[in-house]
């Protein structure tokens, strides 16, 4: 594999050799820099976070960081956009922009994006790859700019990477494992199939982007514990026994299955067969909304700056709903209904989607839907309506939306239908997503309304 | 030159052969002399591979088993998918292929486990052959092919009732009911997918498909009688392995199941009257996980049968680094407390009968706790020098729990095959890596240890090897080994001891219904060493051996009698047999001792109190996961504990005691009255649950003459200057009791001595500190408490400020000078000498003790060795 690559490399090195040769004698043009090439890398990085089993709470920091590298090199450039310095927490004013250098920021930004995410994935002989072949490409057309675009997209980079590195990510690494509390009824077990431990117990102490606090959109408590018949709680579990299993009589082709199913956005199924496991992977839900960012942004023609705009502000409220969700997910530490309905109503029961590994309340995709809905409302605004064909590769069809904030209601009631979650968490948890988007919206003020007038 | 390289080169050949050959016990033979071309091809397609079945390479079974009655054992193969074989041993280990005149080819679409019995009861040895059916398409039913002489068999399961068709992996003989006829217990295995653990008491829901089944032979049919003699039959018995024996020498004969995956082994203990209990968690203390096959032998000479049970954990550090192996801790607390299964971790485990009170588990110490994929167990003595031995056949031709196999699948193909409900395409089962291992034989030795003797005594050549089945094939006393191996031709092992040991071979001919004995035991000392063996066949996985008794003389020619317990408990005693022959022995009414005596194999010293004098303390440790805060410490550190002390609590000259809980448990003191322990409830040992009792001494320290209670607190969960780790000094007061003064001490602490050091008549204290709470390995200062009148006060012992992770210590006067001094165990420590110079204590290990003793030291007690008066 490595000596097929290497092969492949100098391949590649002499062919462009001879390129570049030939180039030499033309004169050199300016490099173009469309949404395309921004795509090309996020689908890659999507490809390969997919392929990393990332969790969906660090798959969204993994989406957010790269996007203010070049969020911050296009507000240098594009008055229409206010840098994001002084807003959010310990961002400092990036490197100026060298007017006697040959700088294309659309490039610098594009290849600060490709530095930082290489810094967060695992495969990154992936990402190197697709670098490399556009670098390449970028070189052959004007070496001079690509070169000085390339030197300050780098020093971006490890600028935004310096800053990044404090954020305790690492510290969370070793921080101890959630335990698990037999001995408390409502307090959150390991479900089947797979029993895997919680996942990021700790993600409330990362430092958040917009968002003062990990607590700030604190969510009510869910309705108290109780296994008593007629009890808010209990009619919440039964509610969602019940509704499966109206679901279930009425058959795979069902719509109820098919938003369960649409929305789902597990990047780790465990199937076991005896002795055999193995896993189908999947998207996160970030990952989905990011993919209708993508949806929306073209739909609206949107240039590269635009893009770039649209993503930034719409990965900094997902990344900043994790935050608030997992925080509540390790304080209420809340039973799933898979656990509570095998030991109490039905053993055999399955719920329709895999239960995922953490607590249950509140619901992970309903906060970041909400907030993402309304990061995507503020860009693209009410009643935008859109096909999402985020999940055709994944063997889904499309679905058609009438807003985001639609789209977002829908993502939420799915985990009901999926039977993984209670309507409090489903409920709740819109509400409080939509919450923290507003106040992500504002706070962060990325648009610059007067230039835009101007306009 | 080249020529001389060469020659060279052939005799180095030659040399290294030789001494192979010296170590060597088995020679493989040849399928091209013996004539067997028998191989259970197993053809995966897209409807039936690993994903379909997930015991799809659990491989044939093999029946060893005289059924012409010529003195020689024949063979006969089970095929999965391919028809059923048949051989008959001609002798010289040649072997002719008689499947079609006998008709035992089978029509079963899946063939499992065989066993050989005389089920009617003529003398002649029919075939009984087990099938999965009902699932995968496949069709069809267990078959009992009887033996009507002349090497021709009629297929006759459906009129003794035996003709099941659900998910069977083999079935074994036994008489349960002692009433003269053989049984049959069937052993099935759950095929379900559901990956939900499912609580413990689905076993109680019987299910056709997969339940096991209790048949009792009625004369000319069996019938199922599962549910009266309490057998669990639920939808979670992966049932693999199956044992008979009498496990508590009460006559009557118990059975040992093996369950793969989370369902807990069964222990049935026969009641004797038809019934049996299922009494796993009271006997064992834990179990092998993934259950395979199973045997049963007395290992130990004491007349009481032990257990291994094979499980799949790999030797080889690579693969067991990458498979999936044990749940981790919390995982396995809930299945525990919530589920309700027993402790079960993934390895061989080899468990000692404790004079049918108890079982010990020893593999690691006996050095057979890993041998990979295994499924059948052996015990027997191969070289025949009076210790069982063991064989395990292993191996997977894909290990399908590999963990990169797990991550890293490709999506794509698992998905498309999902949605086109076939699973996984050939592409994807090609990405499994293969589990091809040699099989293991380990030699028994003294004190339950174990040598593997594998690529010594026999070829470590890799296969994949299911059934496994002993007997003696070529008749010259020592036992052979035939193997079915899975893609390939079996594997025929002939031992070649040959006369280096004797040997005594015993067949029994016993009443009819139970021609060869099935259940019979023989007794026989060999150099004052107790040796028996019981008669059952079915052993290791899906396969029956030969019905012999075999045992190993070592050089003896003579044994002075031998002891033969009879199916009907009636026993016989034979005297002065020759070493080297084939003793039969036919049953004799009037040879045999009606009155059935059971052997006293060893006079217990002590004896279980029946009600424990109305103790019934039960010490609940609190749930702390020290792994979730120190990933990669060895073991828990905050389970230590319960403290315990005896003493006269309320001055009436009768001993109580004093239990100490875990954090957030009572202490509990009982008061002995006349004829049994009372618990008395303490207002303030009530409100005293926030400790973690560690040690305990209840002794007079004021000497008022009440004694007091001196309780040492530990238990490495609370760190800092928490009131949660302050030892705690109580004396009595009105009826009960009040916390008297004592210095801060908020160490972890983890042992007590108390004794007067300083010859004041006050006893002191020493408090040694285990190591710092959630800090493993650091050391704290441990400490001596010097007695004022009652009054403590630390005393200063500069060689006590690293002493180390104290376990234990006492007070000793090892230097005989009239003063105390101290001895200190611990972990990661050498044991230290602490000697007493007039109330100063001073480290003197370093000259007492020439080499370094480090060690993880729990406990010390002196006592004189060797008889001189001081003690050791």
């Amino acid at each position: 594999m490595m000596q097929s690559f290497m092969n492949f490399k100098n391949f590649l090195i002499f062919g462009l050799t001879i390129l570049f040769l030939g180039s030499c004698q033309k004169e050199a043009k300016p490099i173009s820099v469309d949404p395309d090439a921004y795509y090309k890398v996020m689908d890659k990085m999507t490809e390969i976070m997919i392929h990393d089993i990332f969790s969906p709470p660090v798959a969204s920091r993994i989406f957010a960081y790269p996007n203010i590298a070049a969020y911050e090199i296009i507000s240098h450039s594009n008055s229409k956009y206010n840098s994001l310095v002084g807003k959010i927490p310990g961002l400092e004013k990036i490197p100026g922009l060298d007017s006697t250098k040959n700088i294309h920021p659309q490039l610098a930004a594009i290849i600060a994006h490709l530095e930082v995410s290489k810094q967060l994935i695992f495969s990154e002989d992936r990402l190197i790859m697709l670098r490399d072949s556009m670098y390449s490409n970028w070189s052959v057309t004007n070496e001079k700019q690509f070169e000085d675009s390339k030197t300050y997209g780098l020093d971006v980079a490890q600028h935004i990477v310096q800053w990044m590195s404090n954020d305790n990510y690492n510290q969370t690494r070793t921080m101890p494992k959630f335990t698990v509390n037999t001995d408390d009824a409502y307090r959150w077990q390991p479900t089947p199939p797979a029993y895997m431990d919680g996942i990021e117990p700790h993600w409330n102490k990362i430092r958040p982007f917009a968002i003062d606090s990990a607590a700030q959109f604190k969510p009510v408590p869910p309705p108290p514990f109780s296994m008593e018949d007629g009890s808010d709680f209990y009619k919440e579990l039964k509610e969602v026994y019940d509704i499966s299993n109206q679901i279930t009589e009425n058959g795979d082709q069902s719509e109820e299955v098919e938003i369960a199913k649409f929305w789902d956005c597990n990047p780790y199924v465990s199937v076991t067969r005896g002795h055999l496991m193995f896993a189908t992977k999947k998207i996160t839900p970030g990952a989905h909304w990011m993919g209708i960012t993508k949806i929306a942004s073209k739909k609206a023609g949107y240039d590269f700056d635009d893009t770039i705009y649209a993503h930034t502000k719409t990965s900094i409220a997902i990344a900043d709903a994790f935050i608030s969700c997992w925080d509540e997910k390790y304080r209420s530490n809340l039973i799933r209904p898979e656990t509570l309905i095998n030991q109490h109503i039905d053993e055999n029961w399955k719920p329709i989607l895999q239960t995922p590994p953490f607590p249950e309340y509140t619901s992970g995709h309903s906060v970041v839907s909400g907030a993402a809905a309304i990061a995507l409302t503020s860009i693209f605004g009410e009643g935008f309506s859109f096909d999402d064909d985020t999940e055709v590769p994944f063997g889904l069809p499309k679905r058609s939306f009438t807003s985001f904030n639609n789209a977002a209601d829908e993502a939420a009631i799915s985990r009901m239908y999926g039977g993984i979650h209670y309507r409090s968490a489903v409920e709740i948890g819109v509400a409080q997503g939509r919450n923290l988007g507003k106040f992500v919206v504002n706070k962060l003020k990325m648009e610059n309304k007067s230039a835009t007038a101007s306009l | 030159m080249i020529k001389r390289i060469g020659i060279t080169l052939l005799t180095l050949c030659a040399v290294i052969a030789c001494s192979n050959g010296s170590d060597s016990l088995f020679d493989e033979v040849d399928s091209k002399l013996s004539g067997i071309t028998f191989e259970n091809i197993i053809t995966e397609n897209d409807n039936l591979n690993i994903l379909d079945y997930l015991y799809f390479y659990n491989g044939g079974g093999v029946s060893l088993g005289d059924i012409d009655n010529d003195g020689l054992p024949d063979i006969f193969f089970t095929g999965n998918q391919v028809k059923n074989k048949l051989y008959l041993n001609k002798g010289n280990l040649q072997f002719e292929d008689i499947t079609e005149k006998a008709g035992v080819a089978g029509n079963s679409d899946w063939n499992t486990g065989t066993v050989m019995g005389d089920i009617n009861g003529d003398g002649l040895l029919d075939i009984y052959v087990c099938a999965v059916v009902g699932v995968n398409g496949f069709d069809g039913h267990n078959e009992l092919f009887i033996n009507q002489g002349h090497g021709t068999f009629s297929e006759m399961s459906e009129q003794f009732g035996l003709d099941y068709d659900n998910y069977s992996s083999n079935a074994a003989l036994l008489d349960y009911d002692l009433d003269g006829d053989l049984d049959l217990y069937l052993l099935n295995h759950a095929i379900h997918n559901e990956t939900s653990f499912g609580k413990a008491t689905i076993r109680n829901n019987r299910t056709y498909e997969s339940g096991d089944k209790l048949l009792r032979n009625d004369g000319d049919s069996f019938t199922d009688v599962s549910i009266e003699a309490g057998i669990y039959g639920g939808a979670n018995g992966y049932g693999l392995g199956i044992a008979i024996s009498d496990f508590n020498l009460d006559g009557f004969p118990d059975i040992y199941v093996g369950n793969d995956f989370h369902e807990d082994d069964y222990y049935y203990l026969n009641n004797g009257n038809g019934t049996f209990s299922e009494s796993l968690k009271t006997y064992f203390g834990h179990t092998s996980r993934f259950s395979m096959g199973n045997d049963v032998a007395d290992i130990n000479h004491d007349g009481y049968p032990d257990i291994i049970s094979l499980d799949m954990l790999p030797e080889d550090e690579k693969v067991l680094k990458s498979s999936s192996g044990d749940d981790n801790i919390a995982m396995l607390d809930l299945r525990i407390k919530r589920l309700g299964y027993h402790y079960q971790y993934s390895r061989n485990m080899l468990q000692i009968n404790n004079a049918g009170q108890s079982f010990t588990e020893t593999a690691l110490l006996s050095g057979i706790a890993a041998t990979d994929w295994s499924w059948s167990a052996l015990f027997s003595d191969f070289d025949q020098d009076g210790e069982q031995d063991l064989f395990v056949a292993n191996g997977i031709p894909k290990r399908p729990n590999d963990l990169d196999y797990i991550n890293f699948t490709s999506n794509d193909q698992v998905r498309n095959k999902l949605n086109n409900t076939k699973l996984v395409d050939q592409q994807a089962l090609d990405l499994m890596p293969k589990g091809y291992v040699h099989n293991t034989i380990f030699k028994g030795g003294k004190d339950l240890k174990f040598k593997d003797m594998s690529g010594k005594w026999m070829s470590d050549e890799t296969n994949v090897s299911n059934g496994a089945a002993f007997g003696d094939l070529d008749n010259d006393g020592d036992l052979d080994i035939v193997t079915n191996n899975l893609n390939a031709a079996p594997t025929i092992y002939q031992n070649k001891i040959n006369g280096n040991n004797n040997y005594l071979k015993i067949k029994l001919l016993y009443r009819t219904k139970n021609t060869f004995a099935i259940g019979a035991k023989v007794n026989l000392y060999v150099d004052n060493t107790l040796q028996t063996k019981e008669l059952y066949t079915v052993r290791g996985f899906q396969s029956s051996s030969e019905p012999l008794l075999h045992f190993g003389l070592k050089k003896n020619n003579k044994i002075d009698s031998i002891r033969i317990t009879w199916p009907n408990q009636k026993v016989q005693i034979v005297k002065n047999i020759d070493a080297n022959q084939t003793l039969k022995i036919n049953y004799d009414e009037n040879e045999v001792n009606s009155h059935r005596t059971n052997l006293m194999y060893s006079t217990p010293l002590f004896t279980k109190v029946k009600d424990n004098f109305g103790i019934d303390f039960k010490h609940e440790e609190n749930s702390f996961i020290d792994f979730d805060l120190q990933k990669l410490i060895p073991y828990k550190v905050t389970d230590r504990g319960p403290a315990v002390s005896v003493g006269d609590l309320n001055q009436d000259s009768k001993d109580d005691i004093y239990f100490g809980g875990s954090s957030r448990a009572k202490p509990q003191i009982f008061y002995q009255t006349d004829s049994t322990f009372v618990k008395k409830d303490s207002s303030l040992f009530n409100s005293e649950i926030i400790y973690e009792d560690i040690r305990a001494s209840i002794t007079d320290f004021d000497k008022d003459g009440k004694q007091d209670l001196f309780v040492v607190t530990g238990g490495g969960q609370f760190k800092g200057k928490t009131n949660a780790l302050s030892d705690r000094l109580y004396g009595p007061k009105d009826n009960d009791w009040e916390k008297k003064e004592f210095p801060s001490n908020f160490s972890n602490s983890s042992a007590l001595a108390v004794g007067d050091y300083n010859n004041d008549s006050y006893p002191d204290i020493f408090i040694g500190s285990g190591s710092t709470s959630i800090d493993f390995g650091s050391v704290n200062p441990s400490y001596i408490f010097k007695n004022n009148k009652g009054n403590f006060e630390i005393q200063k012992v500069p060689d006590l400020e690293k002493v180390g992770i104290v376990t234990d210590a006492i007070f000793t006067d090892f230097n005989s000078d009239g003063l105390l001094d101290l001895i200190i165990v611990g972990e990661w420590m050498a044991p230290k000498f602490l000697k007493n110079e007039n109330g100063n204590f001073k480290d003197i290990t370093d000259d007492l003790l020439q080499q370094k003793l480090n060690g993880l030291w729990q406990s010390i007690a002196p006592f004189d060795i060797d008889g001189d008066g001081d003690l050791d």
